[in-house]
């Protein structure tokens, strides 16, 4: 009997009235543009992650829908934007250069969650030894929302006010104070996830705790980050809306085969930050229980993070050293060829929001493996869909799309299928439609 | 005065280039080793600063003095790197050897860890390095120094098992004891061989506190230098050995080295004579017709079962072999060897013993401190575990080459 766990149970979209979304619908309730003051943190070419390029995707479709957007970054982006209107909010006591982003929010925080959680009080010993980067950000984040507070006065014809992430959240209480305009806190991911087990920041958590509860709505990146918002943070149910991220077409045709490198082996694939969020230690342990049963097997490591000295030692330690090879942090040609080359791609996050690399690979017509616990495993159902720490069913399902090329096409062929309904475009509609219901109940 | 006994050692590596995981099994250059690349870079550098002009200095000083002699070792890959980027290298080396007052001596051609992993490929390289310096040199050694003077009683007894008379290493006090370095020593072996055993402290006056401000014995003059050695009385031997890049790139030419060494060896002729001598015309004596004499077995025993080196304040092989990421890169490699050699293909075998090269471990050294430092300033590398990552890539490629599955198996010794 095969267990259906229980978020397949339910509809992939909790509100009925997101169903039968068509134009018709759209051009009656939806069509009337608005003027968006959004919070962001990181954007293109500069970022981080995940959050950067669904802000990119985002705005993108807003834009082309006819809505009018401010922007706001804590930096000054290199190249120039023309499908909204960016704002560059520097505190004036920042030292970095202007074009330094602040990455840390997401970077500095990983830690080994085998580790007992430091007390994280401002005035903790932890905090004095060892918290320095830590408060730096927290004051960072204050300074932040000063200066977008002051921007927001300059530029106050906006309708709502849209918050991406924790970093943005004070910024848009604050304007939201000050301008009584509805506000959207997105949220992309939480710090449950980016440490996971309750070792999070405790600032961190009470600042999501707080902008949360001033939304007027909160957007939830998928139902997965959506329970995880109403089971650890208390929110109304009723308040979040869940939009799924989408994704571009691809501008040029994926290339899939063993043509591009290590042509006699079978090449499987983590592609992430090397932190504890994205489950790195688990594809570690993953791999030496592959090598066991099919030596042959190429273990490729993309990416970099806090855990990537101890992944190196754990791995060589492991006598895996011609197994799991680290290709470094990636980007553009070299990441598509890894996920064209990659005969399957593992995602086993511990906790992940949604999950771009698994629809990257998808797209790339490449079998993918996600852990339960991510929001992607929503929108693309064909993707094997596993416990992270089920090794041994990882490995088994990894045999067998090895070892049987017909069955790893038609996983192939499913996940793009599943692709074709996902689109930035859909995503922009159910966001002017929760603007639309921020405005009607303010009135 | 006591006998002294100089050794310089002459080595550069061939460090990888940026190979990485999308080369895998479309690319088999892991060196760049063409004139204008990075490893000739280095080393035309390194001979600007150091090799010419000590070569130079030291024929200019056998010229001077009809008692000056002194010992070079050059790496296989030394020589093929100077040959190919400095030719001009080689020809001071040669006229150094026609002077007769430089002995070569024997070495692993790959300047690798083979004495600790493989007796077969070590014996192979020691042979190609003899070959190499017949050629080069005319001069057959009779004297083994080891990669970073590595040895243990096991080695001791190979070495002298293939004819050598004489074997190079350090004085360990954990094994010499309250002993005096200063005098030869012989193997715990049957057969045995006889050992010179370096002079630490004043080795490191030169190679490294030479131009250190810091050091109470700063600035290091002839004069000073002479003292200490003369602390010994004449029936002694102080072995002074040394990288040859002491002079001139470790300690630069403006920290007045050359001009240090230079009077420090007239000085030496002019307070006695026949003060220096090689390590074959001290060991030599303790055969016949290629036999030992019954006095080689008259000598104090140096009894070394775990191995020593020269390396780090350890003098031990946690400078190659100590993290996980040395330790499975070399388990690694030598369990190639089989499939490699059995091949048969000369380019295969050549990368397999290029990568024994023993910089590529010492560049994964996760040591801290004043030791971690000598490895940084020597890494081509941001960091150990950059020249894991770049190393783990070309080794996984080899397997590929040589048609073997990696296996989790072998332990490493």
């Amino acid at each position: 009997m095969v267990l259906v766990p229980i978020y397949c149970q339910l509809p992939l979209v909790h509100f009925p009235e997101y169903d039968g979304l068509d134009e018709n619908f759209v051009r009656i309730y939806v069509m009337d543009s608005h003027r968006v003051f959004m919070i962001g943190w990181e954007y293109p070419p500069l970022n981080s992650g995940g959050l950067g390029v669904a802000c990119q995707g985002l705005t993108e479709a807003l834009a082309a829908d006819g809505g009018l957007i401010y922007f706001t970054l804590p930096y000054q982006l290199p190249s120039s934007v023309s499908h909204m209107r960016v704002l560059a909010c520097r505190h004036p006591a920042w030292d970095e250069p202007a074009d330094a982003p602040p990455f840390s929010a997401y970077r500095s925080v990983g830690r080994d969650s085998t580790q007992p959680a430091p007390s994280r009080h401002r005035f903790s010993p932890d905090t004095m030894a060892a918290g320095l980067p830590g408060s730096q950000l927290e004051q960072q984040v204050a300074e932040y929302a000063q200066v977008v507070t002051q921007r927001a006065r300059q530029y106050s014809d906006f309708d709502v006010i849209h918050a991406h992430d924790w970093m943005s959240l004070p910024a848009a209480q604050q304007v939201k104070a000050l301008s009584n305009r509805p506000m959207v806190a997105h949220v992309h991911s939480t710090e449950h996830d980016r440490i996971p087990h309750g070792h999070g920041s405790r600032y961190i958590i009470d600042a999501e705790r707080r902008g949360l509860a001033a939304a007027d709505y909160v957007i939830a990146v998928s139902n997965y980050t959506k329970r995880l918002l109403v089971h650890k943070y208390g929110l109304d149910p009723a308040r979040v809306r869940v939009v799924h991220n989408g994704i571009h077409p691809l501008q040029e045709p994926a290339e899939p085969g063993r043509h591009h490198f290590a042509h006699r082996r079978p090449v499987v694939v983590f592609m992430g930050r090397m932190t504890v969020q994205k489950g790195p230690d688990y594809f570690l342990r993953l791999a030496a229980a592959l090598v066991k049963k099919q030596p042959n097997i190429l273990l490729v490591m993309a990416g970099s993070g806090d855990m990537y000295h101890q992944l190196l030692l754990s791995a060589a330690g492991q006598n895996l050293s011609t197994s799991v090879l680290f290709s470094g942090f990636v980007r553009d040609r070299q990441r598509q060829v890894l996920l064209d080359r990659a005969d399957v791609l593992v995602m086993p996050s511990v906790s992940e929001p949604f999950g771009l690399v698994a629809l990257e690979a998808a797209q790339r017509h490449t079998p993918v493996i996600v852990s339960k616990s991510s929001g992607v495993s929503e929108v693309l159902p064909a993707a094997v869909q596993l416990d992270f720490w089920d090794i041994d069913a990882m490995v088994d399902s990894i045999i067998s799309l090895l070892n049987d090329p017909g069955q790893a096409a038609h996983q192939a062929r499913s996940q793009l299928n599943q692709l074709d309904s996902l689109s930035w475009h859909k995503a922009a509609q159910l966001v002017k439609r929760i603007y639309h219901q921020a405005l009607q109940k303010r009135k | 005065m006591p006998q002294l006994c100089l050794y310089f050692q002459l080595h550069q590596p061939l460090r990888l280039n940026g190979y990485d995981v999308f080369d895998l099994s479309n690319s088999s250059r892991y060196f760049d080793l063409e004139p204008d690349q990075h490893n000739a870079e280095i080393f035309r550098k390194v001979a600007a600063k150091s090799y010419l002009p000590m070569l130079r200095l030291l024929l200019e000083l056998i010229g001077r003095h009809s008692d000056f002699c002194l010992a070079l070792s050059c790496s296989g890959v030394f020589l093929e790197q100077a040959q190919q980027y400095r030719p001009d290298v080689i020809e001071l080396l040669k006229q150094l050897a026609a002077t007769g007052r430089v002995e070569f001596l024997a070495e692993t051609y790959y300047h690798s860890l083979s004495s600790l992993f493989s007796e077969t490929e070590f014996k192979t390289q020691i042979r190609l390095h003899s070959q190499a310096v017949h050629e080069y040199f005319g001069q057959t050694p009779t004297i083994f120094r080891n990669t970073e003077l590595v040895y243990a009683n096991q080695i001791g007894w190979l070495i002298a098992k293939l004819g050598f008379q004489g074997m190079l290493t350090e004085a360990v006090p954990r094994y010499l004891g309250d002993r005096p370095k200063t005098r030869l020593f012989r193997s715990y072996t049957e057969p045995s061989i006889p050992l010179l055993l370096k002079h630490a402290e004043l080795s490191d006056d030169v190679a490294f506190r030479f131009s250190n401000r810091g050091w109470p014995g700063y600035p290091l003059t002839a004069d000073k230098y002479l003292d200490w050695v003369n602390i010994y009385p004449a029936d002694q031997l102080v072995n002074l050995f040394m990288d040859f890049e002491t002079f001139g790139e470790h300690q630069w030419a403006d920290t007045g080295i050359f001009a240090f060494f230079a009077e420090f060896v007239d000085r030496c002729v002019a307070q006695s004579w026949n003060t220096f001598v090689t390590p074959g015309q001290v060991c030599t004596p303790f055969y016949q017709h290629g036999r030992a004499r019954p006095e080689l077995l008259e000598l104090p025993v140096y009894d070394v079962p775990d191995p020593i080196s020269w390396a780090d304040v350890d003098r031990d092989l946690t400078a190659w072999i100590d993290n996980p990421l040395q330790q499975d890169s070399i388990r690694q490699l030598y369990g190639l060897q089989d499939a490699i050699v059995r091949t048969g293909d000369m380019r295969l075998i050549t990368d397999w013993r290029r990568l024994q090269i023993s910089d590529h471990f010492y560049y994964m050294c996760t040591k801290w401190a004043a030791d971690g430092d000598v490895h940084a300033y020597f890494s081509p590398y941001p960091s150990p575990y950059e020249a894991y990552r770049r190393y783990s890539i070309v080794l996984t490629d080899l397997f590929d080459r040589a048609g073997v599955t990696p296996t989790s198996g072998q332990p490493l010794y």
